[in-house]
């Protein structure tokens, strides 16, 4: 038992910190009806930022502390304040869109300015040990408690004591009624992600020194918070911190027996992700009732030209078939470009069509990949079948995430898909029916067409089939049924329409082109690790997808282009390629934030030119008329 | 006998009885009303009519078929269509698709398989149920319009012909007033009567809204504090002592 307590005390140190951050989080989400995908983000800014100021300039860390976190957070809330403001009029799923652009954007910063590999984090708390009965305690590990439990009651009793805490439960409910009240909302709400935001600082910094300067592996840890969340059902600031406790607490313990069972060595990451999902699935109804949202404005969705309509795929396909003949030695470029677009076909599906939301189709394409190579390479199965086989592969595995996808929508269904990634990742990757861990798998090309022009073209040809496929499901009963699944899933249960197998058959076919992507991609480049498929990629996917335009296939080809064959130019022209996830993200927040205000901008447009036509037919009187009507 | 037939539900949320033993029948060709003040358990009952709710005991019957148990789907599939208060259309697709759906929404949701794949003349069963439903509601002018960018009168409407394009044989209507002024609730009352007429549908009706009550129901249900205070014909329940007592609030 006595070997078991220094795990119990590194569990506390770190639990508390996932404790408050959490916290934080939940308070900002509560105030603001926004909930923060880029809190981890912003802790591993903070991190860097700390390691720039104490590290590197010197500066003596109870001085560099506070400025790093008064930094981030008065400067950052009245910003989010700012895009918080516009996303409370936009629908959920695009509230994740402009959260995950900005995680990637901030990620994408770091990254560009302190290099991706990672670093040592020296400690800066005081050394020195506590002999306690029984354990030996870390000054550096008391302090960090102390504090952190210190902060949390400190949080608590503001929010149910203080005038302004108070006022903060009630922005979410009524910001009018507050404002008659003579309490400004804007302010309100400004404090609470300046406070959520100083909470995701210090536990960058709090926990930097334990991880190492690891852009990526922070920006989860802190994501672990989530879980913590959940614990809370995203509302109780008590049950919050002692959600973080616990998670800190049960991650430490296991750590302890790892190299007893070795299969245990993905569980102490996972675990906050297995809370998440588990608490999301199992008990929704412990999550807090929000609001309905506002009715989505009817959008005026006004059909392509049709010469447009029908010459476009022409004119692209006339492209993509003469492009070897182009492109010389960039070919592999496109070839996973055409690749991506099945990917994105597969996304755009779920996300355009249906209204739900995925971040976990870089899990989907890992299964396709891996998969494909037992198939193909060990098993020796003909290339076509076992193409075809990687993609049924994984219609079981969507199927799986169908169901968080049955009981929860917009914000859950986005956390739990995200965590149904992580863990897929932390425990299913490295296992020999995906990775392995033997080094990379070997995946061929068919046979008679191993050539990069004869590979370019069977792409093409599967990603043609693909469009073809998803074309002809949403132009008849499925695409019509999902379009109305993402209106008003009651109306269509009210139908006579069992809406839960509707969206199971939507994850399924979704993931079946993801994972024939993923095998593409594998078999493109000849061998494929797990790398490619990092969860956060599928956040990339999603923000890529977001600024790709309108329609479904049209911007699934957009899409592709954007993520594969765009920054392979500007690499050519001197343009690091680091810029790329901070163009998108930036871009995902963008478009997010004008989501609103587009069509009123699209309407200005063609009223300015349908005046400006009927001016230089009958005058400018005729010209006011005409647009008038 | 043909129809909705509740028997002695009792619903329950958590300690409060929210309807306690309420039986009701609404026949095929009658537009029966349930009425009472708010809190009464007016939408309750229609909820555990339409599947959205569990009794704690009692039985639902449609059509002589115990329907207690099934889902909402499920009903919808035996005949039984509802409309909702806040009114839940399919808003980015056009008038003539949400009707449309209406019908081809019980066809594909007969089977799995079904949602996959269309029998060769779904689609055409899909638009005849829609066009008649259309003229009957008066939309055709509407039917290429998107539903989101309506007059909340003539989504009512869209609503209704959606669930009569279902071609079900019962119809429960919750509150299908509200939101509408005088001549857009009369306009849909006449619509309405027409429907029953042509089509021999049942309808069970809940409504806020007693001129509507009065003006279309064959039928009345009173009910008070989740009990049945009165039943009997319009004229009978203006009449009643009860009835008003429970309204006004005065000792009778």
């Amino acid at each position: 038992m006595s070997s078991l307590l220094p795990f119990v005390v590194i569990g506390l140190v770190n639990g508390s910190v996932y404790g408050l951050t959490a916290m934080g989080l939940v308070l900002t989400y509560k105030t603001t009806g926004v909930f923060n995908f880029a809190h981890g983000a912003v802790a591993t800014g903070a991190a860097y930022l700390f390691f720039e100021l104490e590290v590197r300039r010197g500066l003596p860390w109870p001085v560099a502390l506070p400025l790093t976190v008064v930094l981030i957070a008065v400067l950052g809330g009245p910003v989010m304040e700012l895009i918080g403001r516009r996303l409370r009029q936009v629908p959920v799923a695009t509230q994740v869109v402009a959260t995950v652009g900005l995680l990637l954007a901030i990620q994408g910063t770091v990254i560009a300015v302190f290099g991706a590999s990672s670093q040592p984090f020296p400690a800066f708390l005081p050394a020195g040990t506590l002999h306690l009965p029984g354990v030996v305690v870390g000054v550096d590990q008391l302090v960090v408690l102390v504090a952190a439990l210190l902060l949390a009651l400190a949080l608590f009793v503001f929010f149910r004591r203080s005038r302004l805490g108070l006022s903060m439960q009630a922005v979410v409910d009524d910001p009018d009624l507050l404002g008659l009240a003579g309490t400004s909302a804007v302010r309100v709400r400004t404090v609470a992600w300046v406070i959520g935001l100083a909470t995701a600082a210090l536990s960058g910094v709090l926990l930097g020194p334990s991880v190492g300067l690891n852009a990526p592996l922070l920006t989860l840890l802190v994501v672990q918070a989530f879980g913590a969340a959940a614990v809370g059902g995203f509302a109780s600031l008590p049950a919050v911190y002692g959600g973080g406790l616990a998670l800190g607490i049960v991650a430490a313990i296991t750590t302890r027996f790892v190299p007893d069972f070795h299969w245990l060595s993905g569980v102490p990451g996972s675990l906050p992700f297995l809370f998440l999902l588990g608490l999301l699935v199992l008990a929704p109804g412990r999550l807090g009732r929000r609001t309905a949202p506002a009715r989505r404005p009817a959008r005026s969705e006004r059909p392509l030209p049709s010469w447009l309509q029908r010459g476009g795929p022409v004119v692209v396909l006339a492209v993509a078939l003469a492009v070897p003949a182009i492109v010389g030695t960039r070919l592999p470029i496109y070839t996973s470009g055409a690749a991506y677009v099945v990917l994105f076909a597969s996304l755009a599906l779920l996300v355009r069509t249906s209204g739900q939301t995925s971040l976990c189709h870089a899990g989907f394409a890992a299964v396709g990949a891996s998969s494909f190579s037992h198939f193909a390479h060990g098993a020796g199965i003909p290339w076509p079948v076992a193409l075809l086989l990687a993609g049924l592969i994984a219609v079981p595995v969507g199927a799986l995430v169908a169901i968080p996808a049955i009981r929860l929508s917009g914000l859950y269904l986005a956390l739990a898909t995200f965590g149904f990634g992580v863990l897929l990742q932390q425990l299913v990757y490295r296992t020999r029916f995906m990775f392995g861990r033997s080094g990379p798998l070997s995946v061929p090309r068919p046979a008679g067409a191993d050539g990069d022009v004869a590979y370019y073209y069977v792409v093409l040809a599967v990603a043609v089939l693909a469009c073809v496929a998803v074309a002809v499901v949403t132009s008849h009963r499925l695409g019509r049924l999902l379009r109305a699944l993402s209106d008003s899933p009651l109306a269509l249960r009210a139908q006579g329409v069992d809406v839960n197998v509707t969206r199971v058959l939507v994850f399924c076919l979704s993931a079946f082109l993801a994972a024939i992507a993923g095998a593409l991609l594998a078999a493109l480049s000849g061998s494929v690790d797990v790398a490619p498929f990092d969860p956060f990629q599928s956040l990339l996917y999603l923000a890529v997808l977001a600024i790709a335009g309108r329609g479904q296939l049209r911007a699934a080809v957009m899409a592709a282009v954007l993520l594969a064959v765009v920054p392979a130019y500007l690499a050519d022209g001197g343009v690091l390629a680091v810029y790329e996830p901070i163009a998108f993200g930036l871009g995902a927040v963008a478009v997010a934030l004008t989501e609103g205000s587009r069509d009123e901008l699209a309407a200005l447009v063609t009223r300015g030119a349908a005046r400006g036509r009927a001016r230089l037919a009958r005058g400018p009187a005729a010209a006011r008329l005409q647009a008038a009507r | 006998m043909t129809g909705l037939v509740a028997e002695s539900l009792v619903v329950r949320y958590g300690g409060l009885v929210a309807v306690d033993d309420v039986s009701l029948a609404a026949p095929a060709g009658r537009i029966t009303g349930l009425i009472g003040p708010n809190g009464a358990g007016k939408t309750t009952i229609f909820n555990a009519c339409s599947g959205l709710v569990r009794p704690a005991s009692g039985r639902v019957l449609l059509d002589d078929v115990d329907i207690t148990g099934m889902s909402l789907p499920r009903r919808a599939q035996r005949g039984l269509g509802r409309t909702f208060q806040r009114i839940e259309l399919w808003d980015s697709l056009s008038v003539r698709d949400n009707v449309e759906l209406g019908r081809e929404g019980l066809l594909a949701g007969s089977s799995p398989w079904r949602q996959l794949v269309a029998r060769r003349t779904d689609a055409r069963e899909a638009q005849a149920a829609a066009d008649a439903a259309l003229e009957t509601c008066g939309l055709q002018d509407l039917a290429d319009r998107p539903a989101g960018a309506l007059s909340t009168g003539a989504r009512r409407l869209v609503e209704l012909a959606r669930v009569l394009a279902g071609g079900g044989s019962m119809l429960l209507l919750d509150e299908p007033s509200s939101g509408l002024d005088d001549s857009e609730s009369g306009r849909f009352a006449d619509i309405l009567r027409g429907a029953v007429a042509d089509r021999g549908l049942g309808v069970l009706l809940v409504e806020h809204h007693m001129g509507l009550v009065l003006d279309v129901c064959d039928h009345l249900y009173v009910l008070d504090f989740g009990r049945l205070l009165f039943e009997g014909t319009p004229a009978q329940t203006v009449a009643s002592d009860e009835v008003r007592a429970a309204y006004l609030g005065t000792a009778a």
